[in-house]
């Protein structure tokens, strides 16, 4: 027995020590030397898949554009630029793109007009079967742009034929694939690859492993040919799936040299050490609106048994009226903490080319809501409460759904705020699958039983990205205010076939004539909260001027980088965009901690708040177990 | 242990795991919303949704067709194809996902099996003692805490804090092909979601022991093992202890069966890359065979771990067999 005994202790011994070991090998892990520069970006999604086709995520998009090119790149201002092509001449009809002759992939096969023949073909096959490919959001852009036939007389030439001289040919986000490994693939086969890495490409970095759940890593390409050659060697994608938290964590540790989308309080508090953070509240290409439902306007169409509950919602008059009863800065300052601007048209400021603000903008103005509900023919009754023209009381369902806490936060703003005009606001949330088949009218196989929508959008570098939903075609797919427009129709058709200052102008009259039917009361433009350290990388640049360095169009930031130990002095550290106080805030230095600051007063509160705790809990389990123990 | 016993315990489990099966088909499509709805693409036309609903079974009907074909595959080892991880099978990702969770949870298991029972034998055994009101303590507070109260913490102290060890993750992008630097690599990553894990565990197992052991500590063969002079140390090791690790076995052969299903919010709060984390992924995303497949692993695993507690059981106490 004594001696099973001293052989199970042994036992346990060696695990303990086992343990023991894993822990102290753990504290003093080896460094391996000569490591390449790695610049290391967190983000709180979670890579689906490398395939292009069949990525749905943000960074999805931002791993294939590394190792991909597209035909036509974005510059710093999202404008075209050199991509897989190095030039281009429009005409009428058509688009010839130049490829430079001494082109390579990542493997060193020589990069032809022959690969974007087959990648763009991928598309023009899909469109033509009325399909798509994998998750079928890069082809439509090929369709969207006029594309009709393409062309490769030569390896250095290729060739879109367009049904309109737009400029959207040139927005087209199809990666370019390399023919000699993908070729014998049709659209339907290329959506069912894995992609796994290392993959072959020609953009400033090739994807060259990938961790599900943990990160995607990226090498230099040799045979890149762009322009920039930034100062890392490697690009890591961390992924730290809807954890801000330990992201940030990980950033004030220096595992991470960018982390995008943090929170507003996060983002706050590495606002206040400049000296190590440069924090970076970039303009989001999308908005957050009150979307009304004026099912029949401009089709006279009635829904049984269904549709809004008030005829009131068709008319602009009451709509309008109800645009000046929110107070679109209020619920930036306090619903999103500061950052994000308020909304006005339909083309949020981030498009800098096509967004115009309202020629007759609306102002936060209770009172005045109130005048034009009276002149509109909106009476209030004795009760004080506001009454259709049909003699019944307005009281408003207001749905969101339940994937933001911001949009619970809004809704009450707006109860609050319609409850002054005597209009009744009763606010739910639901699941998002829920909610879209609750928005859907008879064209979608739904009875759209609903007021107002309180939910958002986000686009693409082409306004029609966003534009699109406002069409009378949309009502029953993308519609979620149900408005139909046969003028705003017609504009859009036009302006879908005009380029240069022309589109501008009608683009104009259309985020007018939106602003002022207003089946949309656009609340908010949100923001993109990245933060980045300022220790080991310079030269970061916001794309565009209001946007963040990553996550943005393009790559070329990736492409900007250089060295900061290089720079004998890092200046101040400047916010390029809007800060918590409002439009174009540049921040000067600020007295801020020393590197690393902030985090040793956070490590030195747990500290304190632990130690308290620890002796706290102590004596009062002293104090409740003395008795009990002297009495034994 | 009889064989009809044993042959009775095993038609059980048997049972409960078709019923397992059956359960799973339905629950997962009584949630609301479905995965087509997930994509949300506005670009797709409904012709389009109605061939990717073709391509994943949802245009048929859910019974029989459904039904009928998802046991059929699921009894054939068949789990299909995740929804999330496109192209990937749902065997491949949630194989994947299995180590790593096997790995934390397990160590974790096992480190606070070995401290939890000694340190409530040590409690129980010299109750009032300073051992048991710090430990008892001790394991009051961690049995109370989630794991990310744990976690934060530890990450903020010695991750961020000391730059002792990583903040989260498992390996290091890049890592050497070399086994024995990959081994430090994982055991880097490991230390802190193992503490956290281990801590969280501890309590449990130690305030039951403790009582089993104050239990055991009034029975008559104690006293006789005292009256015989034995020393007091022996008297704990040989003879309480054994006696009181009775009801633990059911306590430890619960908490194995749940190894598999990791612990979500240790792993979210560490971006370790198990089963937790992939369960939170699945949901949002809607990926019904990725569900079905981790529910099924997670069920099969309890069921498992159940039948070996009652056979264990049954060996270590005959009263249980009649």
């Amino acid at each position: 027995m004594r001696s099973f005994q001293r052989r199970r202790g042994a036992g346990l011994l060696a695990m303990l020590a086992f343990t023991g070991s894993v822990i102290l090998v753990g504290v003093a892990g080896p460094v391996a030397a000569a490591d390449p520069v790695i610049l290391t970006v967190g983000t709180t999604q979670d890579l689906d898949a490398s395939n292009p086709f069949n990525t749905e995520l943000v960074v999805g998009y931002e791993a294939f554009a590394l190792t991909y090119s597209l035909l036509v790149d974005f510059d710093k201002d999202a404008h075209p630029a050199p991509g897989f092509a190095d030039s281009w001449e429009r005409s009428a009809d058509r688009v010839t793109f130049k490829i430079g002759s001494d082109r390579k992939w990542s493997d060193g096969q020589p990069a032809t007009s022959e690969d974007v023949c087959y990648s763009w073909g991928l598309a023009l096959a899909a469109i033509k079967d009325e399909s798509y490919i994998g998750s079928g959001y890069l082809d439509p852009g090929v369709k969207d742009a006029g594309v009709t036939k393409i062309e490769c007389p030569d390896p250095n030439t290729f060739i879109a034929y367009t049904t309109d001289p737009s400029d959207r040919v040139f927005q087209v986000y199809v990666p370019i694939l390399p023919k000699h490994i993908w070729g014998k693939d049709d659209y339907k086969k290329i959506a069912e690859e894995t992609f796994d890495a290392p993959l072959v490409g020609t953009g400033p970095y090739t994807l060259a492993e990938w961790k599900t759940g943990q990160f995607a890593r990226f090498v230099r390409n040799p045979n890149w040919w762009g322009a920039g050659k930034g100062f890392e060697d490697e690009v890591v994608l961390r992924f730290f799936a809807d954890n801000t938290d330990t992201m940030v964590q990980a950033l004030k540790a220096g595992e991470l040299d960018y982390a995008h989308g943090v929170n507003s309080d996060q983002f706050k508090q590495l606002q206040a050490d400049t000296a190590t953070y440069t924090t970076v509240a970039g303009a989001a290409n999308g908005w957050t609106q009150l979307a009304f439902n004026t099912y029949g306007t401009g089709t006279g169409k009635t829904i049984k048994n269904g549709g809004a509950s008030t005829k009131a919602l068709q008319d602009a008059a009451f709509r309008d009226a109800l645009g000046y009863a929110t107070d679109h800065q209020a619920l930036v300052d306090r619903v999103l903490g500061g950052f994000g601007d308020p909304g006005d048209t339909v083309v949020p400021p981030v498009l800098t080319d096509f967004h115009v603000t309202p020629d007759n903008p609306r102002t936060f103005n209770i009172d005045l809501a109130k005048q034009k509900l009276d002149a509109a023919g909106y009476k209030l009754d004795a009760n004080n409460k506001r009454l259709d023209k049909e003699g019944k009381p307005i009281n408003l369902r207001l749905y969101y759904p339940n994937t933001d806490d911001n949009y619970k936060k809004v809704a009450q703003f707006v109860a609050e705020w319609y409850g002054q005009l005597g209009i009744g606001v009763t606010h739910q949330s639901f699941d998002s699958d829920t909610l879209t088949a609750l928005l859907l009218p008879p064209e979608g196989d739904g009875t759209a039983k609903y007021d107002i929508e309180l939910w958002g959008w986000s686009g693409s570098p082409d306004p029609n990205g966003l534009l699109y939903v406002f069409l009378c075609n949309q009502i029953g797919t993308s519609s979620d205010s149900n408005y139909c427009n046969k003028q705003y129709d017609d504009l859009y058709a036009k302006e879908s076939k005009e380029g240069g200052a022309e589109r501008k102008a009608t683009l104009a009259q259309m985020q007018n004539l939106i602003y002022n039917e207003a089946p949309y009361d656009v609340l908010y433009y949100d923001a993109n909260l990245d933060a980045y350290r300022n220790d080991r990388f310079a030269g970061w640049q916001n794309m565009p001027a209001n946007g963040t360095p990553f996550f943005t169009y393009g790559t070329l930031n990736y492409t900007l980088l250089t060295d900061a130990t290089a720079v004998p002095t890092p200046g101040p550290t400047v916010l390029a965009t809007a800060g918590p106080s409002g439009p174009a805030a540049t921040q000067g230095p600020v007295t801020g901690g020393t590197s690393g600051g902030g985090g040793n007063t956070t490590l030195w509160i747990v500290l304190v708040v632990a130690v308290i705790v620890i002796v706290g809990g102590w004596w009062l389990y002293r104090r409740r177990t003395a008795p009990a123990a002297e009495e034994e | 242990m009889s064989g009809r016993y044993l042959g009775r315990k095993l038609v059980q489990a048997m049972v409960t795991v078709f019923a397992i099966i059956l359960l799973n088909f339905v629950l997962f499509r009584l949630m609301p919303g479905s995965p087509d709805r997930a994509t949300k693409n506005p670009h797709l036309t409904a012709a389009v949704i109605e061939g990717n609903r073709a391509r994943w079974g949802l245009d048929k009907p859910l019974f029989p067709d459904q039904l009928v074909n998802y046991v059929e595959e699921t009894l054939t080892g068949d789990l299909g194809y995740s929804i999330k991880y496109r192209g990937q099978p749902v065997t491949e990702v949630v194989l994947e996902a299995m180590g790593p969770t096997l790995l934390l949870i397990g160590l974790g298991e096992l480190i606070a099996i070995i401290v939890g029972l000694a340190l409530g034998a040590r409690s129980g055994w010299v109750r009032g003692g300073k051992v048991d009101r710090i430990g008892n303590g001790v394991s009051l507070i961690f049995y109370s805490m989630p794991y990310f109260v744990i976690g934060m913490p530890l990450i903020i102290i010695f991750a961020a804090g000391l730059h002792w060890f990583p903040t989260s993750g498992m390996t290091s992008p890049g890592g050497s092909k070399d086994l024995v630097a990959s081994l430090f690599d994982v055991g880097r990553h490991l230390v802190l979601p193992l503490a956290a894990v281990s801590l969280g565990l501890i309590g449990a197992y130690s305030i039951l022991m403790r009582a089993s052991i104050i239990e055991t500590r009034a029975e008559d063969y104690v006293m006789t093992a005292r009256a015989k002079g034995l020393a007091d140390g022996r008297i704990l090791r040989a003879h309480a202890f054994p006696n009181a690790l009775l009801p633990m076995v059911t306590l430890i052969a619960i908490n194995l069966g749940y190894v598999v299903a990791g612990a979500i919010t240790a792993e979210i709060v560490f971006t370790w890359p198990g089963l937790g984390t992939l369960t939170v992924q699945a949901l949002a995303a809607r990926d019904y065979p990725l569900l079905q497949a981790i529910f099924l692993i997670i069920a099969v695993s309890v069921v498992l771990a159940n039948l070996a507690a009652d056979i264990i059981y049954s060996y270590l106490d005959p009263r249980v067999r009649s």
